[in-house]
């Protein structure tokens, strides 16, 4: 059994000794939490990227296509480290609240997007049809239109949410908060990049994995909901 | 109630209404009638100005509402407009659907508006649907249920833009039936159908449109049984 001998004492290592699980299991709720704080703002940025795309007012129209286009055309390592040492680089904030609001100025652009097709999807009689009983645009867009795009694209944004949990690792890189932070700084005592990597890399895997099914059953559901 | 003055209505090149002059008297029935594409349902649109004229002006009682600066929600709340496929708000249950206009834009209490949504409902025979949703329903239960939706606000003029066109035929019948009795309580009401039927029962005047243009109008039984035009005749010798 000598040759398993290396394999336990690096995972001793890097799990075990000095409760080195609980880095990553702090890590792991940081990823998550910062996803989630993320996709949430993002919603809200996104739905007014997207009125303002599709709004009739020229500088509206102008300044969310700006966003997006800025935002989709430039990488997203190179936005979090601009969040990070330049924008609130004199800030007090805790790290997570600010990697939370760069993914959320990120992920605004794609749910923009999103929620941009959700709304176009929605049938033109819906909105005449808010009309014609006195309603204005916006009461239409808000108690009609809204509430019925916002339930097509929630499989949509669950995904946004999946694929924010893999790019958040990007700030483990700037500040070691989150789940690949945690293998960093395991590394970082151990000298050993193979156990604490491989560990982070199965972790994010098994949640998202996790995530992905639930998700499968929440999109069976709202399926099931439309046929009745 | 409605005066129409040489509307024109123009989608890019295509030329759709060629200027229509025309009244609609107070409690009076017009039934639009004529060949797909003849401009029917766009000049029905005009009129609630789902569809904005290119030129000429339209007066809804007493308001030009293609003056720019004429507020038109408030016009709209005096035209109700019933849809070919129903339009119902499929988020929201029945007596949300008919309660949302009246709480959102004439801010009536929200009890004053259900009271009134199951007197509305108990008329058309729906009053057990009130907290179903629109797929559960049937097509002439829907466009019913449009009906009432829109006679929620109270409007003075009713604009049905072929509301049975989209249902099986042996739900017509109910459709109609309401129509008929919403004729009978006085209601304004404009109506673009292919129910040669109920045009002759409930119309006070047929408009025939070919072309973008009103090109006959009169009483059902001229209209029908002596139709001057030649192509007033080709059009009813094909659907009668």
């Amino acid at each position: 059994m000598h040759f398993l001998q290396p394999v336990m004492n690096g995972l001793y290592k890097t799990f075990i000794y000095e409760n080195r699980w609980e880095w990553f299991l702090s890590g792991l709720g940081y990823t998550l939490l910062i996803s989630l704080a993320a996709v949430l703002l993002g919603l809200i940025i996104g739905v007014l990227a997207a009125l303002g795309k599709l709004s009739k007012f020229k500088p509206f129209k102008w300044l969310a296509s700006l966003y997006v286009d800025v935002i989709r055309g430039t990488p997203t390592m190179v936005q979090i480290l601009i969040i990070y040492y330049i924008i609130f680089q004199s800030v007090d904030l805790a790290p997570w609240i600010v990697g939370a609001l760069g993914f959320a100025i990120n992920s605004g652009a794609y749910i923009a997007e999103i929620v941009r097709g959700g709304i176009l999807s929605i049938d033109k009689g819906q909105t005449e049809a808010g009309r014609s009983l006195g309603l204005t645009s916006s009461q239409t867009m808000i108690n009609i239109i809204m509430p019925q795009t916002l339930k097509n694209i929630l499989p949509a944004l669950a995904n946004e949410f999946i694929v924010l949990i893999k790019e958040t690792a990007v700030i483990g890189m700037i500040e070691k908060i989150d789940l690949l932070g945690a293998a960093q700084r395991v590394q970082s005592l151990t000298f050993d990049y193979l156990y604490p990597l491989l560990g982070a890399a199965a972790i994010y895997y098994v949640v998202i994995k996790i995530l992905s099914i639930g998700l499968n059953v929440i999109e069976m559901q709202l399926r099931k909901s439309d046929i009745r | 109630m409605i005066q129409i003055k040489d509307l024109h209505k123009s989608f890019g090149k295509l030329h759709i209404l060629k200027g229509i002059t025309e009244n609609v008297k107070a409690g009076e029935k017009v039934v639009l009638i004529g060949p797909s594409g003849s401009g029917k349902s766009t000049l029905l649109r005009c009129i609630n100005l789902l569809e904005v004229p290119t030129s000429g002006s339209i007066i809804v009682d007493g308001t030009e509402i293609t003056d720019r600066s004429v507020n038109i929600n408030k016009a709209r709340e005096n035209l109700g407009m019933v849809f070919q496929h129903f339009n119902l708000f499929p988020h929201l249950s029945i007596m949300d659907n008919i309660t949302l206009a009246p709480i959102k834009v004439k801010k009536m209490p929200k009890e004053q508006a259900k009271e009134k949504a199951l007197e509305l409902l108990k008329r058309v025979g729906l009053e057990d649907k009130a907290d179903a949703y629109p797929v559960q329903l049937s097509g002439g239960q829907k466009q019913r249920i449009a009906i009432v939706r829109a006679l929620a606000m109270d409007p003075k003029i009713m604009l049905f833009d072929e509301p049975t066109s989209a249902l099986d035929p042996e739900m017509v019948g109910e459709v109609l039936e309401v129509m008929k009795e919403l004729a009978n309580a006085g209601m304004t009401m404009v109506v673009v159908t292919h129910e040669m039927g109920f045009a002759r029962e409930v119309a006070d005047r047929v408009w025939f449109m070919d072309d973008g243009n009103i090109i006959e109008q009169g009483a059902p039984i001229e209209v029908f049984e002596n139709p001057k035009n030649d192509r007033t005749k080709s059009f009813l010798s094909k659907i009668l």
